[in-house]
Protein backbone atom coordinates (compact mmCIF):
# COMPACT_ATOMS: atom_id res chain seq x y z
CA UNK A 1 0.00 0.00 0.00
CA UNK A 2 0.71 3.47 -0.28
CA UNK A 3 0.81 6.83 1.05
CA UNK A 4 -0.36 5.01 4.60
CA UNK A 5 0.82 8.20 6.03
CA UNK A 6 -2.53 9.77 4.78
CA UNK A 7 -4.72 7.20 6.81
CA UNK A 8 -6.71 8.33 10.09
CA UNK A 9 -5.87 7.19 13.27
CA UNK A 10 -8.59 4.82 13.03
CA UNK A 11 -8.14 3.50 9.53
CA UNK A 12 -4.53 3.15 10.56
CA UNK A 13 -5.08 1.09 13.44
CA UNK A 14 -8.10 -1.12 11.59
CA UNK A 15 -5.52 -1.28 8.88
CA UNK A 16 -3.29 -3.03 11.24
CA UNK A 17 -5.06 -5.45 12.92
CA UNK A 18 -6.25 -6.76 9.41
CA UNK A 19 -2.65 -7.23 8.88
CA UNK A 20 -3.34 -4.87 6.00
CA UNK A 21 0.05 -3.60 6.77
CA UNK A 22 2.61 -4.08 9.39
CA UNK A 23 3.39 -1.45 12.10
CA UNK A 24 7.19 -1.17 10.55
CA UNK A 25 5.98 0.01 7.19
CA UNK A 26 3.10 2.16 9.08
CA UNK A 27 6.20 4.07 11.27
CA UNK A 28 8.14 3.78 8.36
CA UNK A 29 5.92 5.39 6.06
CA UNK A 30 5.37 8.10 8.37
CA UNK A 31 9.03 8.83 9.36
CA UNK A 32 9.75 9.32 5.57
CA UNK A 33 6.39 12.06 5.70
CA UNK A 34 8.11 13.66 8.98
CA UNK A 35 11.59 13.79 6.63
CA UNK A 36 9.90 15.24 3.29
CA UNK A 37 7.72 18.04 5.20
CA UNK A 38 9.90 18.92 8.28
CA UNK A 39 12.11 21.40 6.51
CA UNK A 40 8.81 23.44 5.42
CA UNK A 41 7.45 22.96 8.83
CA UNK A 42 9.71 22.56 11.48
CA UNK A 43 6.89 20.62 13.90
CA UNK A 44 9.56 18.30 15.38
CA UNK A 45 12.23 19.26 17.53
CA UNK A 46 13.58 15.62 17.68
CA UNK A 47 12.32 12.54 15.74
CA UNK A 48 13.12 9.01 17.60
CA UNK A 49 13.49 7.26 14.53
CA UNK A 50 15.74 4.60 15.62
CA UNK A 51 13.70 3.99 18.39
CA UNK A 52 10.36 3.94 16.40
CA UNK A 53 11.45 1.50 14.15
CA UNK A 54 12.83 -0.95 16.99
CA UNK A 55 9.64 -0.84 18.95
CA UNK A 56 7.28 -0.91 15.47
CA UNK A 57 9.34 -4.55 14.91
CA UNK A 58 8.74 -5.57 18.55
CA UNK A 59 4.77 -5.52 17.72
CA UNK A 60 4.69 -6.77 14.80
CA UNK A 61 6.87 -10.07 16.36
CA UNK A 62 4.54 -9.95 19.18
CA UNK A 63 1.69 -9.72 16.49
CA UNK A 64 -1.23 -7.67 16.22
CA UNK A 65 -3.05 -6.80 19.60
CA UNK A 66 -6.96 -5.83 19.50
CA UNK A 67 -6.90 -5.38 23.67
CA UNK A 68 -4.43 -2.65 22.89
CA UNK A 69 -5.81 0.47 21.51
CA UNK A 70 -3.42 1.93 19.91
CA UNK A 71 -1.43 -1.11 18.43
CA UNK A 72 1.36 0.04 16.45
CA UNK A 73 -0.44 3.45 15.77
CA UNK A 74 2.65 6.37 15.03
CA UNK A 75 1.96 9.59 17.14
CA UNK A 76 3.45 12.46 19.05
CA UNK A 77 4.44 14.25 21.85
CA UNK A 78 5.11 17.72 22.28
CA UNK A 79 8.24 18.67 23.94
CA UNK A 80 7.01 19.02 27.54
CA UNK A 81 6.28 15.08 28.20
CA UNK A 82 9.35 13.43 29.85
CA UNK A 83 10.61 10.76 27.34
CA UNK A 84 13.04 8.58 28.99
CA UNK A 85 16.74 8.89 27.37
CA UNK A 86 15.42 11.39 25.14
CA UNK A 87 16.07 15.40 24.95
CA UNK A 88 12.83 16.96 26.97
CA UNK A 89 13.51 20.72 26.50
CA UNK A 90 9.77 22.29 26.85
CA UNK A 91 11.31 24.31 23.48
CA UNK A 92 13.45 26.18 26.04
CA UNK A 93 17.36 27.09 26.00
CA UNK A 94 17.52 26.62 29.56
CA UNK A 95 16.77 22.29 28.94
CA UNK A 96 18.74 22.08 25.87
CA UNK A 97 21.07 19.46 27.22
CA UNK A 98 18.76 17.81 29.48
CA UNK A 99 18.03 14.04 29.40
CA UNK A 100 14.98 12.68 31.15
CA UNK A 101 15.40 9.94 33.60
CA UNK A 102 11.75 8.68 33.94
CA UNK A 103 8.58 9.18 31.47
CA UNK A 104 5.27 10.42 32.01
CA UNK A 105 2.55 8.85 32.72
CA UNK A 106 0.46 9.88 29.72
CA UNK A 107 3.85 8.16 28.03
CA UNK A 108 3.98 5.16 29.46
CA UNK A 109 -0.02 4.53 28.72
CA UNK A 110 0.30 5.49 25.41
CA UNK A 111 3.32 2.86 25.29
CA UNK A 112 1.01 0.30 26.81
CA UNK A 113 -1.43 0.39 24.28
CA UNK A 114 0.79 -0.10 21.67
CA UNK A 115 1.07 3.35 20.25
CA UNK A 116 4.95 4.17 18.77
CA UNK A 117 6.02 7.43 19.65
CA UNK A 118 8.11 8.45 16.42
CA UNK A 119 8.47 12.44 17.14
CA UNK A 120 8.76 15.09 20.27
CA UNK A 121 6.95 18.72 18.97
CA UNK A 122 7.83 22.19 19.00
CA UNK A 123 6.31 24.40 21.54
CA UNK A 124 6.03 27.96 22.91
CA UNK A 125 9.11 27.73 25.59
CA UNK A 126 7.35 26.68 28.37
CA UNK A 127 4.29 26.20 26.81
CA UNK A 128 3.92 30.11 27.22
CA UNK A 129 2.75 31.62 23.79
CA UNK A 130 0.34 31.51 21.40
CA UNK A 131 2.46 31.25 17.78
CA UNK A 132 5.33 28.76 18.71
CA UNK A 133 7.86 31.37 17.92
CA UNK A 134 8.73 31.25 21.58
CA UNK A 135 10.61 28.44 21.25
CA UNK A 136 14.23 28.73 21.66
CA UNK A 137 14.63 26.10 18.68
CA UNK A 138 13.19 28.58 15.83
CA UNK A 139 9.11 28.37 15.10
CA UNK A 140 7.10 26.05 13.50
CA UNK A 141 4.95 26.42 10.18
CA UNK A 142 1.53 26.51 9.41
CA UNK A 143 1.49 23.49 6.90
CA UNK A 144 -1.38 25.63 4.99
CA UNK A 145 0.47 28.85 4.64
CA UNK A 146 4.04 28.21 5.80
CA UNK A 147 4.73 31.94 6.17
CA UNK A 148 2.49 31.99 8.95
CA UNK A 149 2.40 30.87 12.88
CA UNK A 150 0.75 27.07 13.35
CA UNK A 151 -0.74 28.64 16.69
CA UNK A 152 0.44 27.85 20.08
CA UNK A 153 1.97 26.54 22.38
CA UNK A 154 1.12 23.23 21.26
CA UNK A 155 1.99 24.43 17.49
CA UNK A 156 4.25 21.61 16.45
CA UNK A 157 1.19 18.73 17.26
CA UNK A 158 -1.16 20.31 15.19
CA UNK A 159 1.23 21.46 12.25
CA UNK A 160 2.48 17.53 12.31
CA UNK A 161 -0.69 16.36 12.80
CA UNK A 162 -2.57 18.48 10.16
CA UNK A 163 0.71 17.74 7.77
CA UNK A 164 -0.31 14.07 8.08
CA UNK A 165 3.45 13.39 9.98
CA UNK A 166 2.07 11.08 12.24
CA UNK A 167 -2.01 10.41 12.80
CA UNK A 168 -2.45 12.01 15.86
CA UNK A 169 -0.43 13.68 18.95
CA UNK A 170 -0.34 14.54 22.50
CA UNK A 171 -0.24 18.54 23.57
CA UNK A 172 -1.16 20.76 26.60
CA UNK A 173 -3.31 23.20 27.15
CA UNK A 174 -2.86 25.61 30.04
CA UNK A 175 -4.92 28.60 28.27
CA UNK A 176 -5.76 27.29 24.81
CA UNK A 177 -2.64 25.44 23.67
CA UNK A 178 -4.62 22.61 22.76
CA UNK A 179 -7.20 23.79 20.83
CA UNK A 180 -6.14 27.24 19.11
CA UNK A 181 -3.41 25.36 17.27
CA UNK A 182 -5.70 22.90 16.21
CA UNK A 183 -7.75 25.85 15.06
CA UNK A 184 -5.00 27.24 12.81
CA UNK A 185 -4.04 24.07 11.59
CA UNK A 186 -7.32 22.85 10.52
CA UNK A 187 -7.43 19.24 12.98
CA UNK A 188 -9.12 18.23 16.26
CA UNK A 189 -7.78 19.40 19.49
CA UNK A 190 -9.40 18.12 22.69
CA UNK A 191 -8.63 19.90 26.51
CA UNK A 192 -10.11 17.14 29.07
CA UNK A 193 -11.52 18.62 32.05
CA UNK A 194 -8.78 19.54 34.74
CA UNK A 195 -7.70 16.06 36.50
CA UNK A 196 -8.97 13.75 33.64
CA UNK A 197 -5.14 13.04 32.42
CA UNK A 198 -2.38 12.68 35.05
CA UNK A 199 -0.08 15.35 34.75
CA UNK A 200 3.08 13.34 36.21
CA UNK A 201 5.87 13.84 34.08
CA UNK A 202 4.34 17.10 32.20
CA UNK A 203 6.77 19.93 32.28
CA UNK A 204 4.74 22.35 34.57
CA UNK A 205 3.94 26.35 33.56
CA UNK A 206 0.19 26.59 35.68
CA UNK A 207 -0.47 23.55 37.82
CA UNK A 208 -3.99 24.25 38.54
CA UNK A 209 -4.83 25.12 34.47
CA UNK A 210 -2.37 22.66 32.54
CA UNK A 211 -3.69 19.47 30.94
CA UNK A 212 -2.64 17.07 28.43
CA UNK A 213 -4.79 16.13 25.92
CA UNK A 214 -4.80 14.91 21.88
CA UNK A 215 -4.76 15.68 18.18
CA UNK A 216 -5.73 13.72 15.25
CA UNK A 217 -8.05 14.25 12.55
CA UNK A 218 -11.28 13.69 13.68
CA UNK A 219 -13.65 13.52 16.47
CA UNK A 220 -13.12 9.50 16.81
CA UNK A 221 -9.43 9.60 17.01
CA UNK A 222 -9.09 12.05 19.70
CA UNK A 223 -11.59 9.33 21.76
CA UNK A 224 -9.17 6.53 21.40
CA UNK A 225 -6.17 8.56 21.88
CA UNK A 226 -8.12 9.96 25.03
CA UNK A 227 -9.51 6.42 26.15
CA UNK A 228 -5.80 5.01 26.28
CA UNK A 229 -4.75 7.33 28.74
CA UNK A 230 -7.45 9.02 30.94
CA UNK A 231 -7.82 8.36 34.66
CA UNK A 232 -6.37 7.57 38.06
CA UNK A 233 -2.58 8.20 38.81
CA UNK A 234 -1.01 7.03 41.65
CA UNK A 235 2.11 9.82 40.97
CA UNK A 236 -0.44 12.64 40.54
CA UNK A 237 -3.03 13.32 43.28
CA UNK A 238 -4.63 15.82 40.87
CA UNK A 239 -5.61 13.16 38.55
CA UNK A 240 -9.20 12.24 39.25
CA UNK A 241 -10.75 9.00 40.40
CA UNK A 242 -14.17 9.60 38.61
CA UNK A 243 -15.05 6.94 37.04
CA UNK A 244 -13.39 7.15 33.09
CA UNK A 245 -16.65 6.78 30.94
CA UNK A 246 -16.16 4.38 27.58
CA UNK A 247 -14.96 6.95 25.12
CA UNK A 248 -15.50 4.70 22.16
CA UNK A 249 -18.94 3.66 22.38
CA UNK A 250 -21.07 6.39 23.61
CA UNK A 251 -24.58 6.91 24.41
CA UNK A 252 -26.52 7.85 21.37
CA UNK A 253 -27.40 11.51 20.88
CA UNK A 254 -29.82 12.95 18.40
CA UNK A 255 -28.20 16.14 16.52
CA UNK A 256 -31.82 17.32 16.01
CA UNK A 257 -31.97 17.21 20.20
CA UNK A 258 -28.98 19.10 20.69
CA UNK A 259 -29.26 22.62 22.03
CA UNK A 260 -26.12 24.22 22.39
CA UNK A 261 -25.66 27.73 24.01
CA UNK A 262 -23.67 31.00 22.87
CA UNK A 263 -21.88 32.96 25.12
CA UNK A 264 -22.58 36.25 23.76
CA UNK A 265 -19.10 37.55 25.32
CA UNK A 266 -17.47 35.56 23.04
CA UNK A 267 -19.55 35.49 20.01
CA UNK A 268 -20.12 39.75 19.95
CA UNK A 269 -16.17 40.10 19.36
CA UNK A 270 -14.59 41.76 16.53
CA UNK A 271 -13.59 39.28 13.98
CA UNK A 272 -11.53 38.88 11.08
CA UNK A 273 -13.96 39.12 7.90
CA UNK A 274 -12.60 35.36 6.83
CA UNK A 275 -13.52 34.16 10.17
CA UNK A 276 -16.41 36.09 10.49
CA UNK A 277 -17.93 34.54 7.23
CA UNK A 278 -16.93 31.16 8.41
CA UNK A 279 -18.28 30.70 11.70
CA UNK A 280 -21.63 32.44 10.29
CA UNK A 281 -21.53 29.77 7.48
CA UNK A 282 -21.13 27.19 10.70
CA UNK A 283 -23.94 28.52 12.74
CA UNK A 284 -26.69 28.19 9.97
CA UNK A 285 -25.48 24.87 8.77
CA UNK A 286 -25.76 23.52 12.37
CA UNK A 287 -29.04 24.81 12.23
CA UNK A 288 -30.47 23.48 9.28
CA UNK A 289 -29.24 20.24 10.56
CA UNK A 290 -31.73 20.88 13.23
CA UNK A 291 -29.28 21.69 16.34
CA UNK A 292 -30.99 24.27 18.28
CA UNK A 293 -28.44 27.15 19.12
CA UNK A 294 -29.51 29.83 22.07
CA UNK A 295 -27.42 32.70 23.52
CA UNK A 296 -26.41 32.18 27.04
CA UNK A 297 -24.65 34.78 28.89
CA UNK A 298 -21.39 34.65 31.14
CA UNK A 299 -20.97 38.37 32.50
CA UNK A 300 -17.64 37.73 34.06
CA UNK A 301 -16.08 36.67 31.14
CA UNK A 302 -14.94 40.06 30.36
CA UNK A 303 -12.42 39.38 33.27
CA UNK A 304 -11.07 35.96 31.94
CA UNK A 305 -7.82 37.58 30.20
CA UNK A 306 -7.03 39.49 33.31
CA UNK A 307 -7.78 36.69 35.84
CA UNK A 308 -5.74 34.40 33.35
CA UNK A 309 -2.40 35.99 33.19
CA UNK A 310 -2.42 36.96 36.54
CA UNK A 311 -3.23 33.11 38.01
CA UNK A 312 -1.17 31.33 35.01
CA UNK A 313 2.21 33.86 35.52
CA UNK A 314 1.75 33.22 39.00
CA UNK A 315 1.95 29.71 39.24
CA UNK A 316 4.44 29.97 36.19
CA UNK A 317 6.82 32.22 38.43
CA UNK A 318 6.64 29.35 41.09
CA UNK A 319 7.31 26.42 38.72
CA UNK A 320 9.87 27.75 37.13
CA UNK A 321 11.90 28.75 40.41
CA UNK A 322 13.69 25.43 40.02
CA UNK A 323 15.55 26.33 37.32
CA UNK A 324 18.73 27.64 39.00
CA UNK A 325 21.67 26.36 36.83
CA UNK A 326 22.63 23.98 39.61
CA UNK A 327 20.81 20.65 39.71
CA UNK A 328 20.13 19.91 35.91
CA UNK A 329 19.88 22.60 32.44
CA UNK A 330 21.86 25.61 31.42
CA UNK A 331 24.21 26.94 33.61
CA UNK A 332 26.01 30.06 32.72
CA UNK A 333 29.78 30.66 32.97
CA UNK A 334 29.25 33.40 35.69
CA UNK A 335 31.68 31.81 38.77
CA UNK A 336 31.59 35.18 40.71
CA UNK A 337 28.62 33.68 43.36
CA UNK A 338 25.67 31.43 44.12
CA UNK A 339 23.54 34.54 43.71
CA UNK A 340 25.22 35.79 40.35
CA UNK A 341 25.60 32.29 39.05
CA UNK A 342 21.65 31.67 39.71
CA UNK A 343 20.73 35.22 37.85
CA UNK A 344 22.62 34.84 35.18
CA UNK A 345 21.70 31.16 34.67
CA UNK A 346 18.16 32.04 34.46
CA UNK A 347 18.33 35.53 32.78
CA UNK A 348 20.82 34.19 29.49
CA UNK A 349 18.39 30.39 29.95
CA UNK A 350 15.07 31.61 29.64
CA UNK A 351 13.31 33.64 26.62
CA UNK A 352 11.77 37.36 26.55
CA UNK A 353 7.95 35.53 27.13
CA UNK A 354 9.16 33.42 29.66
CA UNK A 355 11.25 36.02 31.70
CA UNK A 356 7.70 38.35 31.28
CA UNK A 357 5.87 35.76 32.82
CA UNK A 358 8.11 35.36 35.96
CA UNK A 359 8.23 38.57 36.57
CA UNK A 360 4.42 39.37 35.88
CA UNK A 361 3.80 36.38 38.25
CA UNK A 362 6.13 37.36 41.08
CA UNK A 363 5.08 40.78 41.14
CA UNK A 364 0.90 39.69 41.72
CA UNK A 365 2.28 37.27 44.23
CA UNK A 366 4.68 40.31 46.10
CA UNK A 367 3.60 41.86 49.35
CA UNK A 368 1.45 44.60 48.68
CA UNK A 369 -0.01 43.37 45.31
CA UNK A 370 -1.09 40.04 46.59
CA UNK A 371 -4.38 40.88 47.53
CA UNK A 372 -5.35 43.14 44.48
CA UNK A 373 -4.43 40.91 41.99
CA UNK A 374 -3.56 37.30 42.54
CA UNK A 375 -6.56 36.39 45.66
CA UNK A 376 -8.92 38.78 42.95
CA UNK A 377 -8.08 36.83 40.31
CA UNK A 378 -8.55 34.19 41.45
CA UNK A 379 -12.24 35.45 42.94
CA UNK A 380 -13.06 36.14 39.88
CA UNK A 381 -12.16 32.78 38.46
CA UNK A 382 -15.18 31.13 40.87
CA UNK A 383 -17.25 33.80 39.40
CA UNK A 384 -16.58 32.62 35.95
CA UNK A 385 -16.82 29.11 36.84
CA UNK A 386 -20.19 29.39 38.60
CA UNK A 387 -21.54 31.83 35.41
CA UNK A 388 -19.65 28.83 32.79
CA UNK A 389 -21.82 25.66 35.16
CA UNK A 390 -24.75 28.07 35.30
CA UNK A 391 -24.95 28.62 31.77
CA UNK A 392 -25.13 24.69 31.21
CA UNK A 393 -28.13 24.42 32.85
CA UNK A 394 -29.71 25.82 29.80
CA UNK A 395 -28.30 24.10 27.07
CA UNK A 396 -26.27 21.07 26.75
CA UNK A 397 -23.24 22.54 25.94
CA UNK A 398 -21.24 25.78 24.82
CA UNK A 399 -20.20 26.59 21.15
CA UNK A 400 -17.81 29.29 20.49
CA UNK A 401 -14.98 30.62 18.54
CA UNK A 402 -11.90 29.42 19.07
CA UNK A 403 -9.92 32.56 17.67
CA UNK A 404 -11.01 35.60 16.42
CA UNK A 405 -8.48 35.82 13.35
CA UNK A 406 -7.14 32.76 11.00
CA UNK A 407 -3.12 31.75 11.34
CA UNK A 408 -1.42 35.18 11.33
CA UNK A 409 2.03 36.13 9.75
CA UNK A 410 4.92 35.92 11.63
CA UNK A 411 6.42 38.65 13.75
CA UNK A 412 2.91 40.38 13.74
CA UNK A 413 2.13 40.88 17.10
CA UNK A 414 6.07 39.19 19.23
CA UNK A 415 6.16 42.74 20.41
CA UNK A 416 3.13 43.48 21.77
CA UNK A 417 2.42 41.01 24.54
CA UNK A 418 -0.98 42.46 25.80
CA UNK A 419 -2.57 41.88 22.05
CA UNK A 420 -1.31 38.53 21.80
CA UNK A 421 -2.40 37.50 25.51
CA UNK A 422 -5.92 39.25 24.45
CA UNK A 423 -6.51 36.94 21.74
CA UNK A 424 -6.33 34.37 24.31
CA UNK A 425 -9.58 35.15 25.64
CA UNK A 426 -11.72 32.55 23.59
CA UNK A 427 -9.96 29.68 25.00
CA UNK A 428 -8.69 30.78 28.92
CA UNK A 429 -11.89 30.81 30.18
CA UNK A 430 -12.57 27.02 29.68
CA UNK A 431 -8.99 26.43 31.74
CA UNK A 432 -10.16 28.95 34.49
CA UNK A 433 -13.17 26.48 34.47
CA UNK A 434 -11.23 23.47 34.79
CA UNK A 435 -13.75 22.10 32.37
CA UNK A 436 -13.53 19.91 28.98
CA UNK A 437 -13.38 21.39 25.31
CA UNK A 438 -13.18 20.22 21.75
CA UNK A 439 -11.53 22.27 18.97
CA UNK A 440 -12.60 21.57 15.45
CA UNK A 441 -12.07 22.87 11.60
CA UNK A 442 -15.57 24.37 10.37
CA UNK A 443 -14.22 25.81 7.21
CA UNK A 444 -11.62 27.13 5.10
CA UNK A 445 -11.43 30.79 4.85
CA UNK A 446 -11.39 32.86 1.56
CA UNK A 447 -7.76 33.03 2.65
CA UNK A 448 -7.56 29.12 2.26
CA UNK A 449 -6.69 29.29 5.93
CA UNK A 450 -8.76 26.72 8.49
CA UNK A 451 -11.23 28.17 10.68
CA UNK A 452 -12.06 26.32 13.70
CA UNK A 453 -15.14 25.96 16.61
CA UNK A 454 -15.14 24.84 19.98
CA UNK A 455 -18.06 23.14 22.02
CA UNK A 456 -17.89 22.78 26.01
CA UNK A 457 -19.17 20.78 28.18
CA UNK A 458 -19.36 19.73 31.94
CA UNK A 459 -16.49 18.25 33.64
CA UNK A 460 -15.88 14.91 33.25
CA UNK A 461 -18.27 14.46 30.69
CA UNK A 462 -16.15 13.55 27.99
CA UNK A 463 -17.79 11.36 26.50
CA UNK A 464 -21.40 13.43 25.93
CA UNK A 465 -18.62 15.87 24.27
CA UNK A 466 -17.15 13.73 22.00
CA UNK A 467 -20.60 12.18 20.72
CA UNK A 468 -21.31 16.04 20.12
CA UNK A 469 -18.51 16.82 18.89
CA UNK A 470 -18.82 13.54 15.98
CA UNK A 471 -22.38 14.57 14.81
CA UNK A 472 -21.43 18.29 14.95
CA UNK A 473 -18.35 17.56 12.94
CA UNK A 474 -20.42 15.64 10.30
CA UNK A 475 -22.01 18.87 9.42
CA UNK A 476 -19.29 20.73 8.61
CA UNK A 477 -17.60 20.91 5.08
CA UNK A 478 -14.06 18.85 5.14
CA UNK A 479 -11.74 20.86 4.81
CA UNK A 480 -9.28 18.02 3.06
CA UNK A 481 -5.03 18.08 4.07
CA UNK A 482 -3.00 21.06 3.26
CA UNK A 483 -0.65 20.85 0.69
CA UNK A 484 2.46 21.53 2.43
CA UNK A 485 5.20 23.69 0.72
CA UNK A 486 8.22 25.01 1.43
CA UNK A 487 8.76 28.04 2.56
CA UNK A 488 9.83 30.40 -0.46
CA UNK B 1 -1.52 51.06 37.92
CA UNK B 2 2.25 52.47 36.45
CA UNK B 3 4.87 50.15 37.84
CA UNK B 4 7.98 52.67 39.17
CA UNK B 5 11.15 51.91 38.72
CA UNK B 6 12.13 50.75 42.46
CA UNK B 7 9.17 48.04 41.89
CA UNK B 8 10.58 47.02 38.48
CA UNK B 9 13.82 46.44 40.24
CA UNK B 10 12.42 45.02 43.76
CA UNK B 11 10.16 42.39 41.03
CA UNK B 12 13.37 41.34 39.07
CA UNK B 13 15.49 40.77 42.49
CA UNK B 14 12.56 38.62 43.86
CA UNK B 15 12.66 36.30 40.52
CA UNK B 16 16.73 36.10 40.21
CA UNK B 17 16.67 37.66 37.14
CA UNK B 18 19.07 40.13 35.90
CA UNK B 19 17.74 43.92 34.03
CA UNK B 20 19.83 46.56 32.95
CA UNK B 21 19.69 50.34 33.89
CA UNK B 22 18.03 52.15 30.89
CA UNK B 23 21.26 53.75 29.96
CA UNK B 24 22.97 50.43 29.72
CA UNK B 25 20.46 49.48 26.52
CA UNK B 26 21.05 45.72 25.88
CA UNK B 27 22.60 46.13 22.92
CA UNK B 28 25.80 43.67 24.32
CA UNK B 29 23.26 41.29 26.11
CA UNK B 30 20.38 40.41 23.74
CA UNK B 31 18.62 38.17 26.63
CA UNK B 32 18.61 41.17 29.63
CA UNK B 33 16.08 43.09 29.76
CA UNK B 34 16.07 46.79 30.09
CA UNK B 35 14.86 48.45 32.96
CA UNK B 36 12.85 51.08 30.70
CA UNK B 37 11.51 48.35 28.52
CA UNK B 38 10.08 46.32 31.66
CA UNK B 39 8.64 49.21 33.34
CA UNK B 40 6.70 50.15 30.26
CA UNK B 41 5.62 47.00 29.21
CA UNK B 42 4.46 45.99 32.95
CA UNK B 43 2.55 49.37 33.21
CA UNK B 44 0.53 48.62 30.22
CA UNK B 45 0.12 45.11 30.94
CA UNK B 46 -0.64 45.86 34.67
CA UNK B 47 -2.61 48.65 33.74
CA UNK B 48 -4.72 46.33 32.07
CA UNK B 49 -5.33 43.92 34.45
CA UNK B 50 -6.74 46.82 36.95
CA UNK B 51 -10.15 45.76 34.86
CA UNK B 52 -10.20 43.41 37.92
CA UNK B 53 -11.04 46.38 40.59
CA UNK B 54 -14.67 46.35 38.60
CA UNK B 55 -15.33 43.29 39.61
CA UNK B 56 -18.25 42.81 42.36
CA UNK B 57 -16.46 39.79 44.16
CA UNK B 58 -17.58 41.17 47.99
CA UNK B 59 -17.74 37.12 49.45
CA UNK B 60 -16.42 35.24 46.92
CA UNK B 61 -14.15 32.34 47.46
CA UNK B 62 -11.07 32.54 45.90
CA UNK B 63 -10.75 29.29 43.61
CA UNK B 64 -7.31 28.83 43.65
CA UNK B 65 -8.05 24.61 42.00
CA UNK B 66 -10.67 23.37 40.10
CA UNK B 67 -10.30 19.93 41.80
CA UNK B 68 -13.52 18.55 43.11
CA UNK B 69 -12.17 15.73 45.02
CA UNK B 70 -10.20 16.46 48.25
CA UNK B 71 -6.53 15.62 47.45
CA UNK B 72 -5.62 12.36 48.27
CA UNK B 73 -3.04 11.16 51.27
CA UNK B 74 -0.78 8.20 50.63
CA UNK B 75 0.87 6.42 53.13
CA UNK B 76 3.40 7.68 54.33
CA UNK B 77 5.89 4.78 53.21
CA UNK B 78 9.35 4.65 51.05
CA UNK B 79 8.98 3.77 47.82
CA UNK B 80 11.60 2.65 45.36
CA UNK B 81 11.42 4.16 42.06
CA UNK B 82 13.31 3.86 39.06
CA UNK B 83 15.77 7.06 39.88
CA UNK B 84 18.77 6.69 41.92
CA UNK B 85 21.29 9.45 42.67
CA UNK B 86 23.46 8.39 39.29
CA UNK B 87 20.26 9.41 37.24
CA UNK B 88 19.47 12.36 38.84
CA UNK B 89 23.22 13.51 38.60
CA UNK B 90 23.20 12.69 34.99
CA UNK B 91 22.04 16.46 34.16
CA UNK B 92 24.13 17.90 36.44
CA UNK B 93 25.63 20.92 35.08
CA UNK B 94 28.72 20.77 37.06
CA UNK B 95 29.53 17.84 39.60
CA UNK B 96 31.89 16.46 41.95
CA UNK B 97 31.95 12.90 42.51
CA UNK B 98 28.10 12.60 43.56
CA UNK B 99 27.22 16.56 44.81
CA UNK B 100 26.01 19.19 42.58
CA UNK B 101 28.82 22.22 42.63
CA UNK B 102 27.79 25.94 43.21
CA UNK B 103 30.27 28.71 43.39
CA UNK B 104 31.46 28.75 46.52
CA UNK B 105 29.20 30.85 49.02
CA UNK B 106 31.88 32.06 52.36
Amino acid sequence: MSELWRLGLGQAYQGLLAKDFTAEELVLDCLDRIKATEPAINACLTVLDEQAIQQAKELDRLGPDPQRPLWGVPLTVKDVFSLKGAPTTAGSKILENYLCSYEATVVQRLRQAGAVICAKTNCDEFAMGSSTEFSAYGPTSNPWNTQRVPGGSSGGAAASVAACQTPGGFGTDTGGSIRQPAALCGCVGLKPTYGRVSRYGIIAYGSSLDQAGPFARSVKDCARLLASVAGPDGLDSTASTIPVDDYLNPAELDVKQLTLGLPKELWSASFSPEVETVLQEAKTLLTKAGVNLKEVSLPSLKYSVASYYILASAEASTNLARYDGVRYGYRAPDRSGLAELYLSSRSHGFGPEVQRRILLGTFVLSSGYYDAYFRKAAQVRRLIQQQYDAALESCQFLLAPVSSIPAWPFGSFTNDPLTIYQLDMMTLPLNLAGAPGLSLPCGLGADGLPVGIQIMGRAFDESALLKAGSLIEQVFPPIGTPEVKAKE
Amino acid sequence: MALDEATAKDIARLARLRITNSEQGVADDQEVKALDTLVAEFSKIVGYMDILAQADTTGVEPLYSPMVEPLPPREDQPRTTENNSDSLLQNAPERIGRYFSVPRVF
